[in-house]
C-alpha cells in the first residue's frame, strides 16, 4: 500500500480547469433554479388549476425520481431531436431538478406569510402585484434561506453526477489523468477534499446569510 | 413496451435489494457513530464528528468512485454490488447518525432526569424512557434519508450494477424510446418510494400511539 | 349632537349594508355616518359584526348590498370589475388608514421603511423627503429612536404605534382602528391610547372598533352598540355609557364595565 500523489500535481492544471467548470455550472444552476423555483411557486399558487396542476405534477415528478435517470432522459431524449452539447443538457437537467426542490420550498414559505401581511399592504393602497412583490415574496425569500442553502449545497455536490453524461466538470476532467497515471485512489481523495472545501465555504456562507436575515423574520 | 417491462422489473428488484441492505447496514454504522459521540475518550468523539462532516461534505458519487476504483490501492477489492451496498451504508450512516441524535435530543431533558431520579441507569433510561419517545421522529427522518438513498442508488449504474437506472439507460440507447422507458422506470421508482413512505407512516403510528393527537 | 349632525360634512357614510358568510348574516342593514373630524366608536360583543363592518369600509370584506362612501366616493363598485376596480380600490385605500389588532407590521422592513414604504412606492416620494416624513411620524408616536430597528425587536405597544405611523404616512382622510389594543398586554394599552388621543386632539376623523369602554367614552363624539349584526343603540358616549335605553346594551355594559357604570 504505497501512495503517490505526484501525478495529481502533474495534472493540477486539468483539475483546476475542472473546478472552474464545476463552479461555473454551480453558479448558473443556482441562479436558474432559485429564480425558476420562485417563478414556478408563484405561478402555481396564484393561478387557476389548469396552469397550477401541471406545475405541481412537474415538481412532484422531479422530486420522486433520481437525478441520473432525469439526466439520461434529457440527454438521450433531447439528443434525439437536436444536437446540444452535454454541458447544456447537464445545466438544464440539474437546473430543472433543483428548480422543483426550490419551488417546493417557496410554495411552503409563501403560504407561511400570514394573511394579515397581505391585508395590511392592501389597506395601504398597494395592488395585488405590488403586494406580492414588496411584501409577500421578500418575506418568503427570507424564510426560505436555510432550506435554500441546504439545497444549493446538495446541488453543488450533485454537479459530479453530470460526469455520467460527459460534462467536463471536476470528476470527468480527472478521468483521463486517472486512466493514464493509474492512480485513482489519490485522485479521488484529492477530488473529495476539493468538494469538501467548497462545501465548507458554502456552509459558512449559508450561516452568514442566515445571521443576516434572522431578525427580519 | 411489453418486452422491456420484465427487464425493468428485474432491475427494480436489484435497486430494492441494494437499498434495503444499505439501509440496514447504514443503521448499524449510524448507531456506532452515535455511540462514539457519547464515549468519554475524546479522540473517538472527535473521529465520529469528523467522519460525519467529511461524508456529508463530499459527493456520494465521488465516494462511490473512490472506493470502487481506488479501493484496490488500499487492499479493498469489492465487486460492484457489494461496493454499492458498502458505500451506501457508510454514506447514509453519517446522515442517519445526525437524525438519531436529533431525535434523542428532542426528548425533554426532564424525562431522563425523572428516570435517573427513580434510580434507573444511563442505559436503562435510554432504552426505556428516551428511545421510545424519540422513535417517532427518528423513524420519519430515517424514512426521508431512505428515500434519498433509493434515488442515489441509481448512481451505482456507473460501476455497472444492473439496477433500474442502468437498465433504463441501456434500453433508451437500444430502443430509442426515451419517453416510454423513462415513464416505466420513473413509475417504478415512484412505487418503491411510496411503499417506503407507507411503511414509515405505519411504523410512525405504532411508535407514537401514546400521543394524544 | 344628533340634531346638528345633519350640518356636518360626512367623511364616511354607510347605508343599509348587508353582509353574510354562507348562511350566517353578520351585517343586517347597518347605517352609520362618520362626520369630518369626529370620532365614532363601535362597541359590542365578539361576533356582533363590528369588525366585519370596519373591514368592509376598507373593502377587506366585500359587502353583499348597501353602499359605503368615503368623502362622497363609493367604496364598493359592483359596476366596475377587474383592473379598473383594482385601480379604484387602491386609490380609495390610500385615503384610509387601517390599524389591525395584530399590527401586521412588515417583518422584513425596518421600522422606518414600514412607515415610508407606501409614500415612496405609491406617491413616488423622494427617498430623502420620505425619510423626513417617516422620522416625523415616528417622533409623533414617540419612536424616533427605533427608526432603524426591525419589528421583531419591538414590544407589542411599540409595534402598534409604528403601525399607526405607517397608516398616517399616506395622510389619510379617515383612520380605522380594528381593536387596536386587544392583543396587547394591559400595561402596554395606555401608550397606544395616548397616541390615539393625540390624533383626536388634531381632529383626525376616526372610526374605532374597541373593547376599551373607558377609552371609547373619553375620546369619542358618538358611540354605537352593535349586537347580532344590527345597531342596537347609538348615542353620545355620555348617554350610551351611563344611561343606555336598551336592555341588551345595559347587560353588555354591566358585564364589561362592572362597578364603573
Amino acid at each position: 500500500m504505497t501512495f503517490d500523489f505526484s501525478p495529481v500535481l502533474t495534472y493540477l492544471p486539468t483539475l483546476i480547469q475542472g473546478i472552474g467548470i464545476t463552479l461555473l455550472i454551480g453558479v448558473i444552476v443556482a441562479l436558474f433554479s432559485v429564480a425558476g423555483g420562485l417563478l414556478v411557486a408563484v405561478i402555481s399558487i396564484y393561478t387557476n388549476k389548469v396552469i397550477s396542476w401541471p406545475l405541481r405534477a412537474f415538481i412532484w415528478l422531479f422530486m420522486t425520481t433520481p437525478l441520473l435517470l432525469q439526466l439520461y432522459f434529457l440527454y438521450f431524449g433531447l439528443g434525439e431531436l437536436i444536437l446540444i452539447p452535454a454541458i447544456v443538457v447537464g445545466i438544464l437537467g440539474l437546473g430543472f431538478h433543483y428548480m422543483a426542490y426550490n419551488a417546493d420550498i417557496f410554495i411552503a414559505t409563501i403560504r407561511s406569510v400570514s394573511d394579515g401581511q397581505y391585508e395590511a399592504s392592501r389597506s395601504l393602497g398597494f395592488g395585488h402585484g405590488a403586494t406580492l412583490f414588496n411584501i409577500i415574496l421578500p418575506q418568503a425569500l427570507i424564510r426560505a434561506v436555510p432550506q435554500l442553502g441546504n439545497n444549493l449545497i446538495l446541488m453543488v455536490k450533485d454537479t459530479s453526477v453530470l460526469s455520467a453524461i460527459g460534462v467536463a466538470e471536476l470528476v470527468y476532467a480527472s478521468q483521463y489523468a486517472i486512466s493514464v497515471s493509474f492512480r485513482p485512489f489519490e485522485f479521488f481523495i484529492v477530488i473529495a477534499l476539493i468538494y469538501y472545501a467548497i462545501n465548507i465555504l458554502m456552509e459558512l456562507g449559508q450561516a452568514w446569510l442566515e445571521r443576516q436575515t434572522a431578525f427580519r423574520r | 413496451m411489453v418486452e422491456v417491462t420484465p427487464l425493468l422489473v428485474k432491475a427494480a428488484w436489484v435497486t430494492i435489494d441494494i437499498s434495503v441492505r444499505a439501509i440496514v447496514f447504514g443503521f448499524l454504522v449510524a448507531s456506532a457513530l452515535v455511540f462514539f459521540r457519547s464515549v468519554k475518550f475524546t479522540p473517538v468523539r472527535w473521529f465520529s464528528r469528523a467522519y460525519v462532516s467529511v461524508v456529508r461534505g463530499t459527493p456520494y458519487f465521488v465516494q462511490l468512485l473512490l472506493i470502487f476504483y481506488g479501493g484496490p490501492t488500499i487492499g479493498l477489492d469489492l465487486d460492484p454490488f457489494t461496493c454499492g451496498v458498502v458505500v451506501g451504508a457508510f454514506n447514509i450512516g453519517a446522515y442517519m447518525s445526525e437524525a438519531i441524535r436529533g431525535a434523542i435530543e428532542s426528548v425533554d431533558k426532564g424525562q431522563s432526569e425523572a428516570s435517573r431520579s427513580l434510580g434507573l441507569g444511563r442505559l436503562a433510561t435510554m432504552v426505556n424512557v428516551v428511545l421510545p419517545q424519540a422513535a417517532g421522529l427518528m423513524i420519519r427522518s430515517i424514512g426521508v434519508l431512505a428515500i434519498v438513498l433509493i434515488k442515489n442508488s441509481s448512481l451505482v449504474s456507473i460501476i455497472s450494477v444492473v439496477e433500474l437506472t442502468y437498465q433504463a439507460q441501456r434500453l433508451i440507447g437500444s430502443t430509442y424510446k426515451p419517453l416510454e422507458i423513462f415513464a416505466v422506470s420513473a413509475l417504478m421508482y415512484i412505487v418503491i418510494i411510496y411503499a417506503v413512505m407507507g411503511i414509515v407512516e405505519l411504523a410512525y403510528r405504532r411508535t407514537t400511539r401514546f400521543n394524544a393527537l | 349632537m344628533s340634531t346638528n349632525r345633519q350640518t356636518e360634512t360626512p367623511m364616511v357614510e354607510i347605508t343599509d349594508v348587508h353582509k353574510r358568510f354562507g348562511n350566517l348574516e353578520v351585517l343586517k342593514g347597518i347605517n352609520l355616518t362618520v362626520p369630518l373630524g369626529k370620532i365614532i366608536s363601535i362597541i359590542g360583543p365578539s361576533g356582533s359584526g363590528k369588525s366585519t363592518l370596519l373591514r368592509s369600509v376598507n373593502h377587506l370584506e366585500v359587502i353583499d348590498s348597501g353602499t359605503i362612501t368615503l368623502d362622497g366616493v363609493a367604496v364598493n363598485r359592483p359596476d366596475i370589475k377587474g383592473l379598473a376596480f383594482e385601480r379604484h380600490i387602491n386609490h380609495i385605500r390610500q385615503n384610509m388608514g387601517m390599524v389591525f389588532q395584530h399590527f401586521n407590521l412588515f417583518p422584513h422592513l425596518s421600522t422606518l421603511d414600514n412607515v415610508t414604504l407606501a409614500p415612496r412606492k405609491l406617491k413616488k416620494m423622494d427617498k430623502k423627503i420620505a425619510r423626513e416624513l417617516g422620522m416625523e411620524l415616528l417622533d409623533r408616536v414617540g419612536l424616533a429612536d427605533k427608526a432603524d430597528v426591525f419589528p421583531a425587536w419591538l414590544s407589542g405597544g411599540q409595534k402598534q404605534r409604528v403601525a399607526i405611523a405607517r397608516a398616517l404616512a399616506m395622510q389619510p382622510k379617515v383612520m380605522l382602528f380594528d381593536e387596536a389594543t386587544s392583543a396587547l398586554d394591559p400595561e402596554l394599552v395606555e401608550e397606544v391610547n395616548q397616541v390615539m388621543q393625540s390624533l383626536a386632539k388634531d381632529h383626525m376623523t376616526m372610526l374605532i372598533v374597541t373593547h376599551e369602554m373607558g377609552f371609547a367614552r373619553d375620546v369619542s363624539s358618538w358611540a354605537m352598540f352593535m349586537d347580532g349584526g344590527v345597531v342596537v343603540e347609538e348615542n353620545t358616549p355620555d348617554k350610551l355609557f351611563t344611561a343606555p335605553d336598551q336592555e341588551r346594551t345595559q347587560n353588555f355594559l354591566r358585564k364589561h364595565l362592572g362597578s364603573n357604570l
